[in-house]
C-alpha cells in the first residue's frame, strides 16, 4: 500500500508546480490518472470526454494552485476539482447518474448471503448456518501470486463504479476515509458502507477462487 | 454458534470494515470484540477481511494512456508559458 503523502509534502510538491517543475507534474499525473479518468467517467456520457474533463481538471488544477492551502490533502483538492468539473460537463450534457446507479441500489440489503445464518426465529437465529470456506493459511506462493491478483482486480472491475472506486482508493492506493470522502464527495456513512459492500465482495470472490484451486 | 447474545453474528460480519477502520462506536466496538472472542467463524472472517486488503494492496499501479500523458504535459507547458 502507498504511504499517504504528508501535507508538508503536498506544500512542497505544490511549489515545484507553481515553479513549472514538469517531473511533479508528470508524477501526479501518473499517480492520479488513472482513477480521475475512471471517475470523470461516472459523470459523463463517453471516454473521449472523460478525458477532456481530465485536461479540464489539470488545467484548474494549476490555475488554481494559488487557492491551495493544505487544509485538505493535495489530491483530495484534485479531485474535487475534478469532480466538480465532471458533474458540470455531465450536466451540460443533458446526463443525470442517479446515485444508485453508481454505487448499486442493494446498499440496504445484507452483504452476506441470509442462508449462511440461522433464519429469525430459529434457535440459532443470526449465528452460522453454513461457515465460509477456510482459505486462510493458503501457501503464501499461491495467496501472493498473480493468479490472485487477478481475482482481485476481477472482482474489482464486477462492481458499481462507486464501490470500485472506494476499494481502490482506499486499499489498492491506501487513502484515508476522510480523503475519499471528500475527493468522491461522499458522506462517511455512505463510503463505510460502499467500502464494505466491495471488500465483502472482493473476499466472497478469493473464497470461491482458493475453494476451487484447494480442490482441483 | 451463539456467543454474545447481545450481538450476532450476522451482524458482526455486516461490521467488520467499519472495525477493521476504527470506526466503531465504543460501545458497539465492546460488543464486537467480546463476540469475536467467542466465535471461530466471525474471527475467521474477520482475518480473511485483513488479508483481503493486505492482498489488495498489492495489485499493480495501472498507468495513464501515453497520448494523454502527452497532451497532459503540453498543456502544462503552455499553461507555464502563459503565466
Amino acid at each position: 500500500m502507498a504511504e499517504p503523502r504528508k501535507p508538508p509534502d503536498d506544500l512542497a510538491l505544490v511549489e515545484l508546480l507553481r515553479a513549472g517543475d514538469e517531473t511533479a507534474f508528470m508524477m501526479l499525473v501518473d499517480e492520479l490518472g488513472p482513477s480521475m479518468r475512471r471517475v470523470a467517467r461516472m459523470y459523463v456520457s463517453s471516454d473521449a470526454v472523460a478525458d477532456d474533463v481530465v485536461q479540464e481538471a489539470w488545467l484548474g488544477v494549476v490555475k488554481g494552485l494559488d487557492g491551495f492551502e493544505g487544509r485538505a490533502s493535495l489530491r483530495t483538492w484534485i479531485f474535487r476539482i475534478l469532480v466538480n468539473t465532471a458533474k458540470t460537463r455531465g450536466q451540460r450534457e443533458n446526463r443525470s447518474v442517479p446515485f444508485a446507479a453508481l454505487t448499486g441500489d442493494d446498499l440496504d440489503q445484507p452483504t452476506f448471503e441470509p442462508s449462511a445464518f440461522g433464519a429469525p426465529g430459529e434457535p440459532n437465529a443470526g449465528g452460522w448456518s453454513t461457515l465460509p470456506f477456510d482459505w486462510r493459511g493458503m501457501p503464501e506462493e499461491r495467496a501472493e501470486g498473480t493468479e490472485t491478483l487477478h481475482v482481485i482486480g476481477g472482482a474489482i472491475a464486477m462492481l458499481p463504479p462507486m464501490q470500485a472506486e472506494v476499494i481502490r482508493l482506499r486499499d489498492v492506493l491506501g487513502w484515508t476515509s476522510d480523503e475519499v470522502c471528500n475527493a468522491l464527495d461522499l458522506t462517511e456513512t455512505n463510503q463505510r458502507v460502499l467500502l464494505h459492500r466491495a471488500r465483502t465482495k472482493v473476499r466472497g470472490a478469493l473464497e470461491e477462487h482458493f475453494r476451487s484451486v484447494s480442490e482441483a | 454458534m451463539s456467543v454474545d447474545a447481545s450481538i450476532s453474528c450476522q451482524e458482526v460480519v455486516e461490521l467488520l470494515s467499519a472495525y477493521l477502520d476504527g470506526e466503531l462506536d465504543p460501545t458497539t466496538l465492546e460488543r464486537v470484540e467480546a463476540h469475536l472472542a467467542g466465535c471461530d467463524g466471525c474471527t475467521m472472517v474477520l482475518e480473511e477481511f485483513r488479508e483481503t486488503i493486505r492482498l489488495s494492496g498489492g495489485l499493480t499501479v495501472e498507468h495513464v494512456d501515453e497520448t494523454q500523458r502527452r497532451t497532459l504535459l503540453e498543456a502544462f507547458r503552455d499553461w507555464r508559458a502563459g503565466s
